[in-house]
């Protein structure tokens, strides 16, 4: 069974802003748990003007204590891959992510799409969020219960990283000033 | 932001702060020349390594073969709720 988890709504942001907070939202205060973020593949098509990314990060899950049972050696690290595709021309950035780690208790696909709203198309960004879940689990009581689960875990976590990119969107377009997040300093000569 | 590997860290500050430029500047203005390609191969290879080293480009081509989307992701024209 997939269970399919779908809503949008508007940043009080403009299409370019919104899009380039996308590739700069980590670091931000409400992403505490992703650890790493790496551009792995990068491809411009020249003909098209569609710019195609991939992203790994790796995050620290959150797993019930009986879903640990299903985890190797206890690790509480998932690794997470984004495909990105941008349409300047459309105005289009669509991402899709999916976990790689503890992909036998659940895979979860995630899709994104920002385009200018229809209603203020300079002013503000909508996103449609799509979610799938599916658990590869064994049994079915098992399986309904993981994938009831990350329902109600993806609620949560669409809000906070909705936070997160207003954040960033905002120190972007000015508005916020920028986060103090231990910069490193040289030693002076 | 932390690179999966600390060994490439300086290379992936010096290639995020070239993509992000080149994206505000040249991207979304609609120009296709790229600024970042030399410092990308450098940062690419740095972090493919660590991926190998960590095992994780095994996960990356499992998950592309046994995942169970199999919508093709590139359609240009699928990204337009609008249009559904």
């Amino acid at each position: 069974m997939v269970r399919v988890f779908q809503q949008s709504f508007d940043y009080p942001y403009d299409w370019a802003t919104a899009t380039r907070a996308v590739w700069q939202k980590y670091p931000n205060p409400f992403a505490s748990h992703v650890i790493s973020s790496d551009l792995i593949d990068v491809h411009h098509d020249p003909a098209t003007g569609v710019l195609c990314t991939v992203r790994l990060f790796r995050k620290m899950g959150h797993v019930p204590r009986w879903g640990r049972l299903f985890m190797q050696s206890g690790s509480n690290e998932a690794y997470i891959l984004e495909h990105a595709y941008v349409d300047a021309r459309q105005q289009t950035m669509r991402t899709v992510t999916q976990n790689l780690s503890h992909t036998k208790i659940m895979v979860v696909e995630e899709t994104q799409v920002y385009t200018p709203a229809p209603d203020a198309p300079t002013a503000r960004t909508r996103v449609t969020n799509k979610a799938r879940f599916i658990s590869n689990a064994g049994w079915e009581s098992i399986k309904s219960r993981i994938e009831g689960f990350g329902l109600a875990r993806f609620h949560e976590n669409t809000q906070k990283s909705a936070q997160g990119l207003s954040y960033v969107m905002e120190r972007l377009a000015g508005t916020r000033a920028a986060p103090r997040l231990g910069a490193v300093v040289p030693p002076s000569p | 932001m932390a690179s999966i590997s600390p060994d490439c860290q300086e290379l992936k500050d010096k290639y995020d702060t070239c993509f992000n430029n080149w994206y505000s500047n040249k991207f979304l203005q609609g120009s296709i020349e790229s600024d970042c390609d030399h410092l990308f191969t450098l940062y690419r290879a740095c972090v493919w390594k660590a991926i190998h080293e960590k095992n994780i480009d095994r996960l990356i081509q499992d998950a592309r073969k046994e995942s169970p989307f199999r919508e093709a992701p590139a359609d240009p024209d699928a990204a337009h709720p609008s249009s559904s």
